[in-house]
Parts: structure tokens; C-alpha cells; sequence
């Protein structure tokens, strides 16, 4: 099994070359290499039955592939580009019968193996049943069927040379040479675009280094990092590969725990794991950037600070003082700490702090990083992420120019969804209004579709065939997982297609298969010299996923540009009074997991929110207008205005408000459809000069109190644990004293009969490490994806009948300075030694296994629901109603977890399949399970490898070793539960108040009159 | 005999034949009236049955209850009408053990009482299951599978302790009626003579009748006397057996007996006033009566008043803090509302019955005990629903509100316990006759 394994090289990549590569896999084992197969099972996968007979086939081959046994399943390897995130992830599909079940991380990856929530969910992107079904055609307001052969005929016809623009997502690798091909044949523009683009921070390193592109952050090498707001752990350019560098940097087990600093007007689900959080005035992150760099300049001395002190010379810490709210003395010892720090690291803002200035902010924080020393080191210009060329929003300002000025007849737009993505004062959706000929090959009946006339649906990403550059140099396969669920088709083919309508395609290649085909087999025979043979490579390859294409050319550490380096910093004034700033929560990224359900009941790391937008505000800004969380707001800026709940939180400046990006929209499913606002109307269009960057921060903007209860589902009851030893948090000398130390628990050593038969050589435990976890929620989604989890949907959440096993609870605990930390604990079932749900239910279904195991029978469940009150720990979750998967969605449920249905009551189960397939496994081989064997779906895909799963009883193993460490405690210990989780109490480097575990969130809890105890908190019909 | 307190003078006594008339009168001359309070409760039944059906096609979803709170109204329900049901042993058997010869007029009544509030009751741990239909897994019965109930859960020992109890209230009721099945029989002919014959089990009211009869019910006054005790004292560890804080607490088994006999007392003055009045029993059921129930609502509230304040006393003495969180949010947090009726209705309202103008005043009295019923509803809500709203993980906490199903089968439950008592003041005498006769005859003969 591919655990345990954060070995990484620079770039994060582990893989076989182009060159060195043929048949040999690499660090490949045996295992894996059966395991996940190549093109031979994908190809059989596509040659089965069509598309309409998907759902009613058990097993869905007419002749069944020899290496595919039915009821096993195999992985293929294969990239997520756009279903999973903003950055390209490698992946292990599960697929059993030929339906794919769940995504797992590829290893081999910069992501480590393991992904992010919205990852997780692209199973619901592949399964979506609105997804546009087959070719459309409008008719009246409604689209009609078409067939293939008539589309295509349509577009191609619809095709005008020099006045036809192709819309599409940036590309990168072979279709970044397609799409430019395709277009110059036909004579059409090509343009890449995305909605929350990083043309800021690649303009300022080109500005700063000559080299543009994204830098690589080893934030794992840091030991001390200063973030300027970006969610990097959240949203933001790589977050699974971030999540997993931070918790390296992090892990006080290795003698280091890198304090974190945030400065910015608010704290993302990354500031909320912040140690520190400067609250700067939104807008001045450059000037504090510049103060810092000035300063560690002049500390440092060298060849930094004769480029930089100069210039930078005006911009003291007491100059800066006065316009962003910090105290210089703040800024000065924060200065302090990153001259006197060894590798430090300085990241930028995300869209939440991007504004007009965007070029100079990142330019700012380029230069502070230049002045740390850590260009080269910790921060490797152009190493980073490839994200292909994206048009600007200054660009795509441009393109609606021409659109309304009537020089273009034809837009296709295949995988951008510019009408929703653009603010509507850009005027995109209007002037897309006027385009003759309007067609789509997007995957989903997204706002752009369904502003088209035809519709010629594309497959699923893990329908598809294609490639990525994810690293300088480095390239990802994408092949099909799955035959499409739908009748849609390869979007490449398509185009091909339609320059072959009336003739030959002028192109060598028929299809995109072999047009990919062609690109790599020309690149590995240049490389291995004709030595090799491709087919071998393919496959092996195939199974990797990625290999180095061509060695990277990056200069690691490039000079300061001299040239380049306009440093005279003409920032604006940051504006005045109240001002709104967007964000691109985790869930929803730009608004493609908006129509996903497991994303909308995700609970928001920020708010624990779910299925809807909300106006974060301060309490201080709310106590004038005489508002709760849950109150309607009206937020107006000079581009429109919108009207959503407000959440209180002590976590944003009094002067910023700060609305989540991807709700609100007006078409794309069920899930997504007319739910909450859309922030991006709200924003006025003004773009960066430098780099034609969108402001998402920095709006002015009014708020209004509506004077009504609106319904803002909170699925956490309180902000607070009360100190009832439920979220540890240990002070950094503490814990760092503790090291190596261990926990004399006699109730732990003196395992019972209570927890498991003494003739039985397992007992399952867990261990979860506060410290590494950040919160995002990816754990909750694979939760949701192994193991059938029905969501229930907004009314139902609000009625406090979630479903999710695992939930992950926010608690606020007090700092000496009036501040705050937070801590993030991941709770699920206990399985209890001594469990209290067990002996109440007068049927057994609830029974303790001879594994330690807290089964629960479903069949045997009456319902009388007696467990779920006396489980103290609230995790059991009981079947209100039958949740039925519309189809295709069934598809997705996996085989070996029993689908659940009314009157039952369920919890997490530690994976019991998993557990049961490893015995069998171990059992063939006559051997007991090996540690690290079983992982639990949650585990698995852990962007920060913070649960430990394993046996108990056998004391080497890494959780008996990982619970008897010096922050081990359990949940809620007094009442003798004797549960098998064991949590590591978080780490902080703030100064913790005496025994105050929190009176913040208590005064939110009054504040609104007990209801921020309520599932419901927000809505007057709930009480 | 403490007879002589009656406030009635020997020459208003009704004669032994007056007796049997006035009191089986009601069965001969059912009146409109009856039968549209009849087609009211049917109504109700009907509404509360479509709402259960309803909710057996759709999910137990139907009702507000949710992941803190999974007990709701079904339960507060169920614990209410098995309190109710307390009165009616405690009335016929400990007053009989005890010789307290004022029980005479109502016992029957009371029993009657005992018997459809249990039937009442039973319906609802039915309604409240998740899959009502898997509801004989709870009885032991030889399964294939050799799967036994979980006799360490306490709702397997509520079902036995409910179940004991409604068979010997059952037997017990019917033995006390054999002698008023036999005079019935006497005054009927046709059908009815037949039913009521065969009821009667050829009753002759000879000596050797007597002496059995008399010996049978003492001992089963003697059986029945420690089930006042443990059912409601089992059904107190439902809650008391939880960890769950509010509920984990041993002071619950007397607290809930004495509640249900609070509530059981209140529910038959409820029952007998108006009783008394539709069926002209005055003569019979007399202020004498209703001062002594009156006198046991103001003990018994006082004891549950003490119970609420020891409650919140343990929590503050054992200084728990999650106890103490929990108990301070009972009475201040968002169910504040509840509590604050539960202790208005069952501990100010019943003060006012120190007083003897309360007691002796029908109509006053009649509110006070129409305010301990809503109370000692509250009180079971209070105890389950905030208890479980607040528990040990804070963010687990949440609020739970009863939906339109609840309520529809809360309102069924009470058609359905009035339906049947209708149909037994209608077919069965309300008084025993023949206990009445016996203290008639006692009076003539003695006088004051």
C-alpha cells in the first residue's frame, strides 16, 4: 500500500523518466503494479456496451476483460485537471465492474496521494445528473436532441475564419499544442481563461526575477512562514501539496514546529491555523510587505540590502503604521524574526487580497522574500505549478470590446464558464447575448451552456483521454477510467471532428487518442534514441502517471533582476470605510463544486456552513445595525448588491466584510441552482493595471441590516469545547519539552475484555494528531464517497439530520492577548471499550465486536435510537428518511458497504470492508494483517497524514506507538468510555489563556440568545 | 371507617335500588351529546392515525426529532400517559390495603383510567421506532437465529415492566367488576344479558362468592401495590441508565413515581368532575372525595417541587461541569419556556390547594389539575429534550421542534384514550356498585 511515504525531491515528484523509463516502474512494488492497471483494462473498459445500458447491467462487459476479476476492484492511474481543485492532481481511480467508486491519491504526485474535499467529489462531477445527457440543439427556449453527425455539422459550419473564438480553461501539455493548432487551422483565436486567475503573481516574478510563472514553495522547509492571506491550505495554487509541506514543517515530533504568521483582514481556513494574525487594513499588505523587506533588509545586510534599502527607504514601519493599522513594534519583531529566521518563508495573498495593486502586492511579498533570503531556498522562482497561458481579466474586458463592437460571429467555449466566472459589470453574459452563433462543449448545463444554442457535451475528465505539464518538464497522463456515462463525447475529438466535416481532416492525426499518442511517442524516441519500445513505455507509463518529459531549465536562484525591477511602488491609498473582499472557499474553489452535494454539506472550515452564502462580519461592525449570525444583510457596492445571512466572526477586521466566491448560480444542477448569492456580481470589474488581474478585494461597500431571519445551517452547536477536554491545545514549550516522552495510561496499557476478545490478536484503534490537522474537510468527503453516506440536503440539515460520520469541529480557545487560536478535531465514532451505545439497544444492534470493534447491525435495527443519546460523543447518525441516489449517482455507491435505509441507525465503522478485504487478504497468505495494511478511507486521503490507523494490540505498530505519545489524550476520558481514537492535542505558538479555554465562542453563544446552538441557528421558523 | 365525614345526611343517602339505577343509568340512555364527543375523539383518532400512517410510509423523519435530540414527543408522551396511568392502582389497590374507604367511588373510574392510558401509552414506543415493523425483534420469541432481546437495556425492562402491569391492572380491574357484570345481567335482557352474563362468570353473590371474591382481590391488591412502584421506577431508568447529563441521576425513581402519581391524581379529578356532572353522580362522588384527591396532588407536588430543586442542588454540589452547564441552560436557554410552565403548572399552581376554598371549589380545582397535566407533560419534555440538547460535546449541541405529525399524534393519543373511556362510562358502571352498595348499607344501618 502507497502509505506513509512523504518522501519527496524538489518539484515533489516521484516517477520513471522518458528517457531512463521503459519498463522499469520505478519504486513500483509488485502490488501496485497489479494493481493499477494500464491502458489494457481502460481500453476493455471502453469497448463494452453503450452508454444507455449503464444502469441496469451488474457487470457491464459483453466480453469480460481476462485481468478484471468481477467484484474486485482495480485502480488506473490518471490526472484530475479541472474536477479537483486549482491544481492538477494525480489520482487512482477505484473502479469495480467498470464504474468508478472512489479517487485516491497517485503517490507518485506532488499531492502526495492524497487529495482535497472538492477531489474527493469529482465522483459527483462524473455522476452529476444534470449534466447535459448528449448533443442539444435549442429550440425556443428549450433545447431539443440532436444527433452526433448533425452537431458537429452545425459547428463546424458555425465556424467563420478570423471571426470565431475558442473559450476554453488553460491547457497545458499536448492539448495546450492541440487547441493552438486547431485554432490556427480554422482559423480561429484561441483563448485560455480562468476565473481566479495567478497572472498577478506571475507577472510580479517576471517583474522581480525575469521569471515568470509560479514559484515552487517549499514550505516544508521552512521554519518560520509568514503568509499575506493566501488559503494556501484551502484553495489556493496547490493546496493538497501545500497541506502535506506545512505539516512537514510542523511536525514538533521532529524538533520543529515553523511558527505561522497570517497579516491580512481576515483568517481563512489556513488563518485559523495560524499562530499569529496581524490584522492589516485590507489593501496595505503590500506596504507592510515592503516595511518588513526594508527592515529584514537592513538586518540581513548583503547584497539584499543594497538593492533593497534604497528604494524601499520610504517605506519605514512607522510610515507603514499609520495607513494599515499595525503597530510598528509589530512589524519590527515580526521583521526580527524573519532576519533571525534560518529558512523562512513569505507567501502571497490569494484573490481575498487581491486587489487593484495585485502586481505590486506580489511584487512586495517577492521582494520580502528576496530580502529573507528565501528566493532559492524555500521559494524556487518558476519551479512551481504549470498552469498554461489564462487570458487576464483586462483581456477578457477586451474580448466583450470586440463581442459588442460585432467582430466575432462564433465563440465555442469548451470547459470555461465565463458568464458565471466574470462579474456581471464586465458585461460578458450581455455581449455573449449578441454572438450569433453561441455553442458549448462544456460537461455541465453550467450559466455558459445554457446561454448557447448547441451543445455538444464533452466527456468527464475521467471519461477522457489526455495530458497535463504539472511541473516544469514534468507531464501527467489522463486516461479513461470509465466508458462515458453519458452519450457526450472527447471534446478534442469533436473539434477534430468538425474540421473534418465535408472532407479530410487536415490534421495527421483522426483522433485525439492518437494525435496523443503521437506527441509522446515523438518526444520518447528523441529521448530514448529508437532505443526502446514506446508500447512498453505507454503502458508502464499509463500506470505511473507522470514521468519527466524534459529536464526543468529553471534557474534555481535567480539574481534580482536589475533591469526588470521597477521598485518605485505607487500603491494606491487603500480605500476607505467599509470594504468587501471575496474568497474562493475550499469547497467550491470558483464555483465548480457548487453543484456537488457532498460540497454543499461540507461544512465550511470558517463557519461550519453548509448549503448556502453568508456576509462574514465583526461583531463590533454588527452590534450598531443590531445584528446575529443568521440575519439578513444587504451588501451593496457601486456594481449591484446582493442579500445573504451574516455570520459573526471575530476572525475579519471590523472594517472588511468577506463573502465566499462559487454560490449562486443561476443554472448548473439541482444542488447549485438559485442557491445563496454570487459575490463575483458585487465586484465593479476593476482590474490590476500591471497584469490585467481581477480585484476580488478592496470594494467599497455598504451594509444594510434587512431587519429579517434568514437561514444560515450551521452544523457545529457551539464555538467552544468548555475546557471539557475534547480540543486540546498544548503551548509550543510544553509540547516541544514533551518530545519523545510518554504517557503513563494504565487504562491504556491493561487492555480488557471490555475492548476486544483477549483470543482475538486485533484490536482496531485510531490515532488523529491535532497539530497536522488543518481542517479542510477532505476526510469528511472520502467519508462520504467509501462509505454510501446519503446527503440530506438543506432543509434536513437544518433540522440537525446530517448524516456525515465524521465531523470536524471548529473550537475557538482564548489567548492571553484577547486573541484566539482554534483548533480542528476531526469527531467520529469512538469505537469505545466500553461503549455506552451498547448496552441500551434492546436488540443488539449495536454490539461490540471481537476486534474491539463498535459494530452496528443494520438489519437488526429497530430505530429506538437509545445509542444516539447515549453516545457522548453525538456521532451516530440515524436514517430519518430512505435517501435515494438519483441516477446516475447509484453508480457511484460502493459495492461493499450496505446502502442504508429509514429507521436505521448507522456511524462510522473504522472502514470495516477495508478492514475485512486486508484479512482476507492476510488469510489467503496465512499471516495476520500487517501494520499500515488498512487504511481508512479518511486516512487515505489526509493531506497532512494526521490519522494513524492500525492495531492496538500489537505494540510496534505506528498507532500504539503514535497514542502513547506525551499529547496523547482521549475524548471526554472521565466518563471510561475507553475509546480507541486516541487525539494529540494541537500545538500553538500563542500565548494560551489561564484555564480560558475560550470565552470567545461562548460570547457568540450569547450573543444570539443560545442560537448559535442551534443546528439551525439562523432561522426564525427553527425556534 | 372514615365515612362519617360525609357531608351528606343519612336521609339523603340513595337506597340500595336507587343506587343501581343512578349508576348503571348511563348504559341504558346514551344521549347525543355522547355521541358527538364520541365522533370527536374518532376524529381525532383517525387524524392522529393517518399522520402515524403517514409517517410509517415516509420515515420517522415526519417528526422534528433529530441527531441530539432522537427522543421527542413520542417518548414525552409515552412517559406522560404511564404516569397517568399510576393513579388507578394506587387508588384501588394501596387504598384498599390501607382500608381508606374513600376510594370507593372512584376506583373504578381510576382503574379504567389505568387501563387506556396504559393502552395509550403502549402505542407509542410503536410510533416512536424507526422501523415499526421489525417491533417484534423486542420480544423474546424463539428466533431462528437464536437472538434474544438485550436484557441489559432498559427498554426491554420497560417492556416487561409496562406489560405486568397492564395484565394485573386488567385482572384486577375485571375481578372488581364481576359483581356489577352480574347486576347488569339482572337488569338487561336479550343480547346484552347474554354478554354481560358471560362476563359475569355465572356470579351469584352467594356467601361463598363473596368470601372467595374478597379473598382474590386482597391478594391481588397485595400483587399489584409494588407495581405502583416499579413501573414508574423502570421507566425512570430509561433515562436514569443514559450517561446522557439531566438524566444520570438516582434520585430519578422516586422523583418519576411521584410524579406519576401527581399526574395520575390530576388526570382522574380531570376525568371525575366532569363525569360526575354529565352523569348526575353527585350523590355518590361527593366534595368529601375530591378534598382527599386533593389533598394527595398537594403531597405529591410538593415532592416533585423538592425533586426539582434536588435536581439542580446535586448539580451544583457535585459541581460537574457539564451537569452544571446543562441544568443552568434548562432553566435559562432556549427552552427556558418549558421549564418555566413545568414549574409554574406543577409546583406554584397546587399551592393553592393548602387552601380548603380551592379544594372544595369544583371549578378552581378543575384548573389547577388541568395545569398539572400540561405541567407534568412539560416536566417529561423538559427532562428529555434539554437533557439531550446539551450534552457532553458542545458542538454536537441542537435544538429540536416538534413538527405537525407530533402534534397530530399527540392530539390522537388523547381521542384515543377518551375514545375508550367513553365507550366503558357508556357500557360499564363508572362507580363500583356493589362497593357503593356495601357502604350504603353500612350508612342505613349505622347512621352518623
Amino acid at each position: 500500500m502507497n502509505n506513509g511515504d512523504t518522501h519527496r525531491n524538489g518539484n515533489g515528484v516521484s516517477l520513471p523518466t522518458v528517457n531512463g523509463g521503459t519498463g522499469s516502474p520505478g519504486d513500483t512494488s509488485r502490488r501496485d503494479f497489479l494493481k493499477v492497471l494500464g491502458v489494457a483494462g481502460a481500453g476493455a473498459a471502453a469497448a463494452s456496451c453503450g452508454p444507455p445500458d449503464m444502469g441496469d447491467k451488474l457487470i457491464p462487459y459483453l466480453v469480460p476483460p481476462e485481468d478484471i476479476v468481477p467484484g474486485t476492484n482495480v485502480s488506473y492511474a490518471t490526472i484530475l485537471t479541472e474536477a479537483g481543485g486549482p491544481e492538477p492532481l494525480g489520482i487512482h481511480a477505484t473502479v469495480r465492474d467498470g464504474r468508478v467508486i472512489k479517487l485516491e491519491g497517485n503517490p507518485r504526485f506532488p499531492n502526495g496521494g492524497r487529495l482535497s474535499a472538492l477531489a474527493q467529489s469529482a465522483l459527483q462531477d462524473l455522476y452529476d445528473p444534470d449534466r447535459i445527457q448528449g448533443p442539444r440543439i435549442r429550440d425556443g427556449s428549450e433545447f431539443t436532441e440532436t444527433d452526433w453527425d448533425a452537431a458537429i455539422a452545425a459547428l463546424a459550419g458555425a465556424i467563420s475564419p478570423g471571426r470565431t473564438v475558442l473559450l476554453t480553461s488553460p491547457r497545458t501539455g499536448s492539448a495546450a499544442e492541440f487547441y493552438s493548432a486547431w485554432a490556427e487551422e480554422v482559423g480561429a483565436e484561441w483563448i485560455a481563461w480562468e476565473p481566479l486567475g495567478y497572472e498577478a503573481l506571475s507577472a510580479a516574478h517576471e517583474i522581480a526575477f525575469g521569471v515568470p510563472g509560479m514559484p515552487q514553495y517549499e514550505i516544508n522547509q521552512a521554519d518560520r512562514i509568514v503568509s499575506f492571506g493566501a488559503d494556501f491550505l484551502g484553495s489556493w495554487l496547490s493546496p493538497v501539496e501545500f497541506a502535506a509541506r506545512y505539516n512537514e514543517a510542523r511536525r514538533i515530533e521532529s524538533g520543529r514546529h515553523a511558527k505561522f504568521t497570517v497579516v491580512g483582514p481576515r483568517l481563512s481556513l489556513t488563518g485559523l491555523n495560524a499562530d499569529e494574525w496581524i490584522a492589516a487594513r485590507p489593501g496595505t499588505e503590500a506596504a507592510i510587505a515592503l516595511a518588513l523587506a526594508g527592515a529584514v533588509a537592513r538586518v540581513r545586510g548583503g547584497a539584499a540590502a543594497n538593492r533593497l534599502t534604497g528604494p524601499l527607504a520610504r517605506f519605514t514601519p512607522e510610515a507603514v503604521a499609520e495607513t494599515s493599522g499595525i503597530a510598528a513594534e509589530r512589524i519590527v519583531r515580526l521583521a526580527d524574526d524573519l532576519a533571525a529566521a534560518e529558512r523562512p518563508i513569505v507567501l502571497p495573498p490569494d484573490v481575498s487580497g487581491q486587489n487593484a495593486a495585485a502586481t505590486e502586492t506580489h511584487l512586495a511579498v517577492a521582494l520580502l522574500n528576496f530580502a529573507c533570503g528565501a528566493i532559492g531556498t524555500t521559494v524556487r522562482p518558476g519551479e512551481g505549478p504549470v498552469r498554461g497561458e489564462s487570458a487576464s481579466a483586462a483581456q477578457m474586458r477586451a474580448l466583450v470590446g470586440r463581442m459588442e463592437a460585432g467582430a466575432i460571429d462564433t465563440i465555442v467555449v469548451a470547459g470555461a464558464n465565463p458568464v458565471y466566472g466574470l462579474p456581471k459589470a464586465m458585461g460578458f453574459s450581455a455581449a455573449f447575448a449578441g454572438i450569433e452563433n453561441r455553442i458549448s462543449l462544456n460537461c455541465h448545463m453550467d450559466e455558459t451552456a445554457a446561454a448557447c444554442d448547441l451543445l455538444l457535451p464533452s466527456n468527464h475528465e475521467l471519461e477522457s483521454w489526455g495530458d497535463a505539464e504539472i511541473r516544469p518538464g514534468i507531464w501527467a497522463v489522463a486516461q479513461p477510467v470509465m466508458q462515458p456515462v453519458f452519450d457526450t463525447r472527447q471534446r478534442e475529438d469533436v473539434l477534430l471532428a468538425a474540421t473534418a466535416v465535408g472532407g479530410d481532416t487536415p490534421f495527421e492525426s483522426p483522433d485525439w487518442k492518437s494525435w496523443l499518442e503521437t506527441s509522446w511517442r515523438a518526444s520518447f524516441e528523441e529521448a530514448s534514441e529508437g532505443q526502446a519500445n514506446f508500447d512498453d513505455f505507454w503502458f508502464v507509463m499509463l500506470q505511473a502517471g507522470a514521468v519527466r518529459r524534459a529536464q526543468s531549465e529553471v534557474d534555481p536562484n535567480p539574481p534580482l533582476s536589475a533591469a526588470g525591477a521597477d521598485l518605485s511602488f505607487r500603491l494606491p491609498e487603500p480605500a476607505e470605510g467599509l470594504t468587501l473582499t471575496t474568497y474562493a472557499p475550499a469547497q467550491f474553489y470558483d464555483g465548480r463544486g457548487a453543484n456537488r452535494s457532498w460540497m454543499q454539506e461540507l461544512p465550511d472550515a470558517v463557519t461550519k456552513a453548509v448549503w448556502n452564502s453568508w456576509v462574514e462580519i465583526h461583531p463590533e461592525t454588527a452590534a450598531p445595525l443590531g445584528l446575529e449570525t443568521g440575519d439578513l444583510v444587504e451588501v451593496r457596492t457601486s456594481a449591484g448588491s446582493v442579500t445573504a445571512a451574516a455570520f459573526l466572526y471575530e476572525g475579519i477586521r471590523p472594517d472588511t466584510i468577506a463573502i465566499p466566491i462559487g454560490q449562486g448560480h443561476t443554472e448548473f444542477g439541482r444542488s447549485a441552482k438559485s442557491r445563496g448569492v454570487n459575490a463575483l456580481d458585487l465586484l465593479d470589474g476593476a482590474v490590476d493595471p500591471q497584469s490585467g488581474a481581477l480585484a476580488f478585494s478592496g470594494v467599497p461597500a455598504e451594509l444594510t441590516a434587512v431587519g429579517e431571519r434568514g437561514r444560515l445551517v450551521i452544523l457545529q452547536g457551539n464555538d467552544t469545547d468548555l475546557d471539557r477536554e475534547i480540543g486540546e491545545l498544548l503551548p509550543i514549550d510544553d509540547a516541544l519539552e514533551a518530545i519523545g516522552g510518554h504517557r503513563v495510561d494504565l487504562r491504556q496499557i491493561l487492555e480488557t475484555a471490555w475492548d476486544s476478545d483477549p483470543k482475538s490478536p486485533y484490536r482496531w484503534g485510531m490515532a488523529i494528531d491535532l497539530n497536522a490537522c488543518t481542517g479542510c474537510g477532505a476526510c469528511v468527503t472520502a467519508c462520504y464517497a467509501e462509505n454510501n453516506i446519503p446527503t440530506v440536503g438543506e432543509d434536513l440539515c437544518h433540522q440537525g439530520r446530517e448524516m456525515s460520520w465524521m465531523q470536524i469541529m471548529r473550537y475557538f480557545e482564548e489567548t492571553e492577548d484577547g486573541g484566539f487560536q482554534t483548533v480542528r478535531v476531526p469527531v467520529l465514532c469512538q469505537h469505545c471499550g466500553d461503549a455506552p451505545c451498547e448496552p441500551v439497544c434492546p436488540v443488539y444492534a449495536a454490539y461490540h465486536n471481537p476486534e474491539g470493534l463498535n459494530a452496528q447491525v443494520y438489519n437488526r435495527c429497530v430505530g429506538t435510537r437509545y445509542c444516539a443519546n447515549n453516545c457522548p460523543y453525538k456521532v451516530r447518525r440515524f436514517n430519518w428518511f430512505t435517501y435515494e441516489q438519483p441516477y446516475p449517482m447509484n453508480l457511484q455507491l460502493n459495492p461493499d458497504v450496505t446502502v442504508r435505509q429509514t429507521g436505521v441507525m448507522e456511524k462510522c465503522t473504522f472502514c470495516v470492508q477495508r478492514i475485512n478485504r486486508a484479512k482476507l487478504d492476510a488469510k489467503d497468505q496465512g499471516r495476520h494483517v500487517q501494520d499500515g495494511e488498512i487504511q481508512t478511507a479518511c486516512m487515505q486521503t489526509c493531506p497532512t497524514q494526521a490519522i494513524v490507523f492500525g492495531n492496538l494490540k500489537d505494540p510496534e505498530s505506528a498507532v500504539s506507538r503514535v497514542a502513547k505519545g506525551a499529547r496523547a489524550y482521549r475524548m471526554l476520558d472521565e466518563l471510561n468510555t475507553r475509546p480507541a481514537i486516541t487525539y494529540l492535542a494541537g500545538v500553538s505558538h500563542a500565548a494560551l489563556a489561564e484555564g480560558g479555554h475560550g470565552s470567545h465562542g461562548d460570547e457568540q453563544h450569547d450573543e444570539t440568545g443560545g442560537s448559535a446552538d442551534d443546528h439551525g441557528s439562523a432561522d426564525e421558523a427553527g425556534h | 371507617m372514615a365515612t362519617a365525614e360525609i357531608d351528606v345526611p343519612v336521609e339523603a343517602l340513595p337506597t340500595l335500588e336507587q343506587a343501581n339505577d343512578d349508576i348503571s343509568r348511563p348504559i341504558y340512555s346514551p344521549s347525543w351529546r355522547y355521541y358527538l364527543l364520541l365522533a370527536i375523539c374518532g376524529l381525532g383518532i383517525l387524524a392522529g392515525g393517518a399522520a402515524w400512517l403517514n409517517q410509517i410510509r415516509n420515515g420517522i423523519g415526519m417528526a422534528g426529532i433529530n441527531n441530539p435530540v432522537s427522543w421527542g414527543v413520542y417518548i414525552v408522551t409515552f412517559v406522560f400517559w404511564v404516569g397517568i396511568a399510576h393513579s388507578g392502582t394506587l387508588i384501588s389497590a394501596v387504598l384498599y390495603l390501607v382500608r381508606s374507604g374513600w376510594r370507593t367511588t372512584i376506583n373504578r373510574a381510576a382503574e379504567a383510567m389505568t387501563i387506556f392510558a396504559v393502552m395509550t401509552a403502549g402505542l407509542f414506543p410503536l410510533i416512536h421506532l424507526g422501523r415499526v415493523w421489525y417491533f417484534y425483534y423486542l420480544v423474546p420469541y424463539p428466533s431462528t437465529r437464536l437472538i434474544w432481546p438485550n436484557f441489559r437495556s432498559p427498554l426491554v425492562w420497560d417492556m416487561f415492566a409496562i406489560g405486568t402491569y397492564f395484565t394485573i391492572s386488567l385482572v384486577f380491574w375485571y375481578l372488581g367488576l364481576i359483581p356489577d357484570l352480574a347486576i347488569l345481567r339482572d337488569k338487561f335482557t336479550g343480547v346484552k344479558k347474554k354478554i354481560y352474563g358471560t362476563f359475569a362468570l355465572g356470579w351469584q353473590g352467594s356467601v361463598k362468592d363473596w368470601s372467595h371474591y374478597r379473598r382474590l382481590y386482597l391478594y391481588l391488591a397485595g400483587i399489584a401495590t409494588p407495581l405502583v412502584l416499579s413501573v414508574h421506577s423502570v421507566v425512570s431508568w430509561d433515562f436514569a441508565m443514559g450517561i446522557v447529563p439531566g438524566w444520570h441521576s438516582t434520585i430519578f425513581a422516586p422523583y418519576f413515581v411521584a410524579g406519576a402519581i401527581f399526574s395520575g391524581i390530576a388526570m382522574v379529578i380531570t376525568i371525575m368532575i366532569p363525569l360526575r356532572w354529565a352523569f348526575g353522580l353527585e350523590k355518590y362522588i361527593t366534595k368529601y372525595h375530591f378534598d382527599n384527591m386533593s389533598k394527595l396532588l398537594l403531597f405529591t407536588s410538593l415532592i416533585v417541587g423538592y425533586a426539582y430543586a434536588l435536581e439542580f442542588f446535586l448539580a451544583w454540589w457535585v459541581n460537574d461541569p457539564v451537569e452544571k452547564e446543562s441544568f443552568a441552560w434548562r432553566a435559562t436557554g432556549y427552552y427556558a419556556l418549558p421549564f418555566w410552565i413545568m414549574v409554574f403548572c406543577n409546583v406554584v399552581v397546587p399551592m393553592s390547594l393548602w387552601f380548603k376554598r380551592t379544594r372544595n371549589n369544583l371549578a378552581a380545582l378543575f384548573a389547577v389539575t388541568i395545569f398539572v397535566n400540561i405541567g407534568m407533560w412539560y416536566e417529561r419534555f423538559v427532562i428529555i429534550v434539554t437533557s439531550l440538547a446539551h450534552e457532553f460535546e458542545p458542538g454536537g449541541w441542537g435544538i429540536y421542534v416538534p413538527t405537525t405529525t407530533e402534534i397530530l399524534i399527540l392530539i390522537g393519543s388523547f381521542a384515543w384514550f377518551f375514545f375508550w373511556f367513553l365507550l366503558f362510562s357508556r357500557t360499564l358502571p363508572v362507580i363500583s356498585i356493589a362497593e357503593v352498595k356495601e357502604h350504603l348499607a353500612h350508612e342505613h344501618e349505622h347512621g352518623h
